[in-house]
């Protein structure tokens, strides 16, 4: 069997979680990273939260404006569009009628 | 941020894109295009150097490629569709590599000026091929492939059938690529059918003109008849008249009066297994091997029938060349 580990997980489940981590706040790139991995996903790495967010930007599920900063660079925020909160609360329920399925699994098994 | 900071951050972009170079260029740009701003960010977020903070930015790009290779939403894996895409992306991305690269060697900046350049050639090959096809297609049964599309055996047909073809392919090629995708897709269909047919019509032509000329003035039956049974091993042939008797020195031909061949010609000795010529012209090569023994009297005309009603070893002339297989 494949092992389950976290970053496989992750993998499919990564456009999800930045999209959850803009719904109360807009982000620029490192920012979303932070939040991520302060939530817990600690493997997350810096390339696959770039990478996603210039995906799902360009597929039109969150928009973006530059913010001038006088001390460091300028950053590059992002926001949930129309679009992407729909998105995200259509993904939020396929996950999560696959979580309680999972969960379900697993409790039957006796291995939760 | 300082000079030092952007000329790490282009050195790091630069190598992630060195390892995206296998993408095509506006799917790699696309990625790329806010990265520098990002790496400022990181830059700005904490001490150390990009490579510290985020790995070998061949590792980047690596992670990089597979969370922006996906494309769609999230619980759906990279389809078959996504997976077809970027495989023809990347098979542009090599064909636009070896236009460049091959164009110099033709005198041209990219190899498809040059191929541009032949398109009404192709577009006269191609009225050609599809009369070849048609006559084919119309009247099947025509025999070896010739040169002329046939149509009931008559030249001036053909002639004509292959101008009109011609010309209305040149016209097809004037009139540039469909607009709509139903006919454009016809086309390409068609276009790719008529290659398989021109291939396959080539070799078979070759084949058959190959099969006729391969020796100037004999016809290589033995090639033809290796599946027939029982004529593959035929070393030499005995003929034998109406009344039995072996005839020497016989010439064998086909109705085009082609001499037919087989083996070669000389014998065996069976005391010593020595091969030498043998001494007379036509078969057989070795008279002494004869598979049935005449009358010893030639004046006996009655001891015929019962070696005449043998089955002679050489049933082959009855089968005719197989020229058009």
């Amino acid at each position: 069997m494949r092992r389950v580990d976290a970053t496989q997980l992750l993998k499919g489940v990564l456009d999800l979680a930045v999209l959850a981590v803009l719904r109360d706040e807009d982000g620029y790139g490192y920012d979303i990273l932070r939040r991520l991995r302060a939530a817990g996903l600690e493997d997350v790495g810096d390339a696959s939260v770039y990478g996603t967010l210039r995906r799902l930007f360009s597929s039109g599920l969150l928009n973006s404006y530059v913010v001038p900063s006088d001390e460091g660079p300028h950053r590059k925020y992002y926001a949930l569009n129309e679009a992407g909160r729909t998105e995200l609360q259509r993904s939020g329920k396929v996950w999560k009628g696959f979580a309680s399925i999972m969960d379900d699994l697993l409790r039957e098994r006796g291995t939760a | 941020m300082n000079l030092t900071e952007q000329t790490e951050i282009a050195l790091y972009v630069e190598e992630v894109r060195q390892a995206l170079a296998d993408l095509p260029a506006t799917t790699r740009e696309e990625l790329l295009e806010d990265l520098p701003e990002h790496l400022a960010e990181v830059l700005a977020e904490g001490p150390g150097t990009l490579t510290e903070r985020l790995g070998t930015p061949q590792a980047y790009a690596a992670e990089l490629r597979a969370s922006a290779g996906v494309t769609g939403s999230v619980p759906r894996p990279p389809g078959g569709a996504a997976r077809l895409a970027e495989l023809r992306g990347r098979l542009g991305e090599a064909v636009r590599r070896a236009d460049v690269r091959v164009g110099p060697l033709l005198g041209y900046a990219k190899a498809s000026e040059f191929l541009a350049l032949l398109r009404p050639g192709w577009w006269v090959l191609r009225g050609y091929l599809a009369a070849m096809a048609f006559a084919i297609l119309v009247d099947g049964n025509a025999g070896p492939l010739g040169l002329l599309p046939r149509l009931g055996d008559n030249e001036l047909v053909g002639l004509l059938l292959a101008a009109a073809f011609i010309v209305g392919s040149i016209w097809l090629g004037r009139r540039g690529v469909p607009a709509k995708r139903l006919p454009r897709l016809a086309m390409r269909a068609a276009t790719v059918g008529l290659a398989l047919f021109a291939v396959v019509g080539f070799f078979e032509a070759d084949g058959d003109t190959r099969d006729f000329t391969d020796s100037p003035d004999t016809v290589t039956y033995i090639n033809d008849y290796q599946d027939v049974q029982g004529v593959q091993d035929v070393q030499d042939v005995f003929v034998y008249d109406g009344q039995g008797r072996l005839v020497q020195g016989a010439q064998l031909f086909d109705q085009n009066g082609n001499p037919i061949r087989f083996g070669e010609p000389g014998c065996v000795d069976e005391a010593t297994g020595n091969w030498y010529p043998a001494r007379g012209l036509g078969y057989p090569y070795c008279p002494e091997r004869a598979p049935f023994r005449a009358a010893p009297s030639p004046s006996e005309p009655s001891s015929s029938p019962s070696a005449s009603s043998q089955p002679t070893p050489s049933e082959s002339p009855s089968i005719g060349p197989s020229a058009g297989k």
